[in-house]
């Protein structure tokens, strides 16, 4: 299992979709909040990805394909 | 004798200790420097200052070290000039220039910040530097660490203008350049820095590092006598360097070195990478982040780390922002250099540019104190003017030649 810590910013028009949800679904990846912030113009969350390394990916690129900007906050933590 | 308490998130507050940590395990916030103001405050006094020797340390105490400096002992206490041709171009009062182009050893204010972390990662033990860069600290690490005698590591997009280049690879290091822009190679730097033991400057030791420019802030105070300007516009990349010079008013007064200080402080970016200058227009306390196109490489940062931090300061202190064109920033430069003699680089020119458009509309008073920071040297960025001031006029070696060319009778 590996551990990453993101931020991902969504613009206006993918604020109300629950894509981080269906994300972690789909690739059956943990997502833990530590931080978000919204406004009406974009939105904010600082989360921490857990799951199998190619499922991250997966469920990474599935994010940017939808259109939220995906950034890490360190790099990859291998346990 | 430290006056470092530890490290403390900037988001939750809770401490953590004096280590090569930067970010929190909880909010995933960034962490900072905690000092023990109090017993600064015993030792630290102008008399105190004003008698050390002339270099960045002078304010030792309020930098993030245990023992001695070893780093950037001759960096530090650049001119600040009282730019009266200037204030008559731009119709102001009273403006000043802290001219951090002439910085020692490598010609940009991230000489301060590199002297601190190398002291830094010294005591931490590390052998081994490292930094992601958009030139200007790709320099003064390469620099500093040779005159250190640690190994380095330093990763720089691949598009960098020459001089940024050539002021990295003479001091020998491994210099990396990666086929992408700065966010891209930071983006692997944090890959790196997780997989290697280095003191990467501006990743797990960022938060000592960054302390460093806050001695730019704090000489801007001590070199006005002990007084703190009305305006001061700082150019933004990461959005670190604002929010430091912010800080160190905050300390002065806080220590009752000057007194309490009204400074708005202004935020310039290119227009071809503004997220932070955007965020302050639009008064958004999210940064969006942007793909940079601008001849401001230095600047061209998309995913500013303290983007949100620099917007808050540029708001709360009732400052603002603005942007400029690639084609206002080589007017700035030009500008700089035929009124006060200093040829400041590209991020320089878009310090000016803003200022001027800052007090042309209004948003900066032309009757009130005004210092504008330059941060690096036009020596290193002249592609960005080479081709738009002109060429020598080339003559044949005799006084015909002369007459007939440039004293036309
Ligand atoms: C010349 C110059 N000025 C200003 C800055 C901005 O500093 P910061 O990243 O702290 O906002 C940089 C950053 O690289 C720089 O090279
Ligand atoms: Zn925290």
């Amino acid at each position: 299992m590996a551990k990453r810590l993101i931020k991902l910013t969504f613009p206006k028009d993918l604020i109300k979709k629950p894509i981080t949800f269906q994300m972690a679904k789909k690739f059956d990846v943990m997502p833990n909040i530590r931080r978000a912030k919204i406004t009406e113009e974009i939105g904010e969350i600082m989360l921490e990805l857990e799951g199998a390394d190619q499922n991250l990916d997966k469920g990474v690129a599935y994010l940017k394909k939808e259109g939220v900007i995906v950034e890490p906050i360190v790099g990859d933590i291998i346990e | 004798m430290s006056c470092v308490k530890g490290l403390k998130c900037r988001e939750c507050g809770r401490p953590y200790p004096k280590e090569a940590l930067f970010v929190c395990e909880y909010c995933f916030g960034p962490l900072e420097v905690d000092y023990d103001y109090d017993r600064i405050k015993q030792v630290l006094t102008r008399e105190a200052i004003s008698a050390r020797p002339k270099n960045l340390w002078r304010y030792r105490e309020l930098l993030p070290i245990d023992g001695d400096p070893t780093d950037g002992l001759n960096s530090g206490f650049t001119p600040l000039i009282r730019a009266r041709n200037l204030e008559k171009a731009l119709g102001v009062r009273e403006l000043y220039i802290k001219d951090d182009s002439v910085s020692h050893p490598t010609l940009s204010f991230k000489d301060r910040v590199v002297a601190v972390a190398l002291s830094k990662a010294k005591e931490f033990g590390f052998d081994t530097v490292a930094c992601a860069s958009t030139g200007n600290l790709a320099n003064s690490v390469a620099c500093q660490s040779a005159i250190a005698g640690l190994k380095r590591y330093i990763f720089i997009p691949a598009d960098l203008e020459a001089g940024k280049i050539i002021g990295t690879l003479i001091y020998n290091p491994t210099l990396v350049a990666v086929e992408g822009n700065y966010d891209e190679v930071n983006r692997l730097c944090s890959e790196v820095a997780s997989k290697y033991n280095w003191a990467f400057v501006n990743i797990n030791i960022r938060p000592y590092y960054a302390e460093g420019s806050k001695t730019y802030g704090y000489e801007i105070l001590e070199q006005l006598g002990w007084k703190a300007p009305r305006h001061i516009v700082v150019p933004c990349a990461g959005g670190s360097l604002i929010t430091k010079i912010w800080k160190s008013i905050r300390e002065f007064e806080k220590l009752g070195l000057i007194e309490k200080a009204h400074t708005k402080v202004y935020a310039a970016q290119a227009a071809g990478c503004a997220p932070i200058v955007t965020a302050i227009k639009e008064n958004s306390e999210i940064i969006k982040p942007v793909k940079p196109k601008t001849i401001a490489k230095s600047l061209a940062i998309g995913n500013p780390a303290d983007g949100i931090y620099a917007a808050a300061t540029a708001r709360d202190s009732g400052g603002g922002g603005e942007d400029v064109s690639d084609d206002e920033i080589v007017e700035a430069i030009k500008l700089l250099a035929q009124t006060e003699g200093i040829f400041t680089e590209t991020a320089g020119g878009v310090t000016l540019g803003a200022a001027k458009k800052l007090i042309e509309n209004g948003k900066i008073p032309k009757d009130e104190s005004i210092v504008v920071s330059i941060t690096g040297n036009g020596l290193k960025t002249q592609e960005a003017v080479a081709d738009k001031i002109g060429k020598p006029i080339r003559i044949k070696p005799n006084i015909a030649s002369f007459e007939e060319h440039v004293r036309r009778h």
